[in-house]
């Protein structure tokens, strides 16, 4: 019978080549740092929602968010209203007074009225922060303008996004 | 007298640098880095909502001799522009082209005009009609904002220095005009 070869046993040691993954790094770093966010606002764009190009430089400042996608109108995280046909629904406008949403007023007036947030600037200056879509029509927008600025909320910062 | 020791330079000695700390940084930097980056980089415009009508209708009162601009998008025909100066209007249309897009270049040619006629106007006014998409509207805002064109510069007279300026930007102030219509 053949006699089996058994390699002596040793302790053995390898250098892992790490350059590579240190240049790969470096480039990740960099590029990282080019998209990091030094703006004191975060917003998140709302699913599926298309916002408009601008060449516009000015940041966001702290401002109540408000978003009209072709679905629903939301404050912050709250859903305020549902659309219909890139609309709003019969049962949400005044019926006196075709431009005024009525949920978008009564959570907008909460806020403004709310003790709690009087010392806020963004209350207090009445700034909105809108997010829309860049397919709504502008008979949309007017009215939220409108029920905006009727809730003590004239000063209106479209988001867009960067580019032409 | 001892002699001195030579010391043998070897100019092929080659040693390889510890790049392990340095990874170890950067392994725990990188996660740090994705978390907090806006890779959708967003920026606002700013807008004055007519809050108070007798707000504005005082301000109109002060201001009977300044010269006014609006900017009417119609939704069929493209973009009017209207200047009342001295109390006269004095009308221009910037048509559609044919591809039923508005013509932004024209619109931007003219209002280029209108300023270097108007440097001292910053405001201007905006009526769309209903059915104007909101990035129209954005579109002729952007175009309304500042010139593209980098030869054409306008005078602004800067008060702290009583000198006469530069500048690009041609109408940064856009108010909506018909939000309050019905």
């Amino acid at each position: 019978m053949r006699r089996r070869y058994e390699l002596p046993k040793q302790k053995s040691t390898f250098g892992l080549n790490i350059t590579s993954m240190t240049d790969m790094f470096t480039i990740l770093l960099v590029f990282l740092l080019q998209t990091y966010s030094t703006s004191d606002v975060e917003i998140i764009p709302e699913k599926d929602m298309r916002l408009p190009a601008s060449s516009s430089s000015t940041n966001p400042v702290e401002s109540i968010k408000l978003v009209v996608s072709k679905e629903l109108v939301k404050i912050d995280k709250t859903k305020i209203a549902e659309m219909k046909n890139s609309d709003f629904e019969a049962k949400d406008i005044d019926p006196n007074d075709t431009n005024f949403i009525l949920p978008l007023f009564n959570e907008l007036d909460k806020i403004a009225k709310d003790e709690k947030l009087k010392d806020n600037p963004a209350v207090k200056e009445g700034r909105i922060l809108l997010q829309a879509d860049s397919a709504l029509p502008y008979s949309v927008l007017r009215k939220v303008m409108y029920t905006a600025s009727m809730a003590g909320f004239p000063q209106l910062k479209l988001v867009t996004l960067v580019g032409e | 007298m001892k002699r001195m020791k030579k010391v043998k330079i070897d100019h092929n000695y080659e040693f390889e640098l510890d790049l392990a700390p340095l990874l170890a940084v950067m392994v725990k930097l990188v996660p740090v880095l994705l978390v907090s980056s806006a890779f959708v980089q967003l920026m606002t415009i700013e807008t004055q909502l007519p809050q108070v009508v007798q707000q504005a209708i005082e301000k109109n009162e002060k201001d009977l001799k300044a010269t006014h601009i609006t900017l009417e998008v119609k939704e069929k025909d493209g973009v009017k522009i209207v200047v009342n100066k001295d109390g006269k209007d004095s009308v221009e249309m910037v048509p559609k082209k044919a591809d039923g897009t508005y013509d932004f270049a024209r619109l931007q040619e003219r209002l280029r005009d209108v300023k270097m006629h108007n440097p001292e106007v910053f405001k201007i006014d905006l009526s769309p009609d209903a059915g104007v998409s909101y990035n129209d509207i954005v579109h002729v805002m952007d175009e309304a904002r500042r010139s593209r064109d980098s030869n054409v510069k306008f005078p602004v007279f800067d008060k702290a220095t009583n000198q006469e300026t530069k500048t690009d930007y041609m109408f940064p102030e856009v108010t909506f005009a018909n939000t309050m219509e019905g």
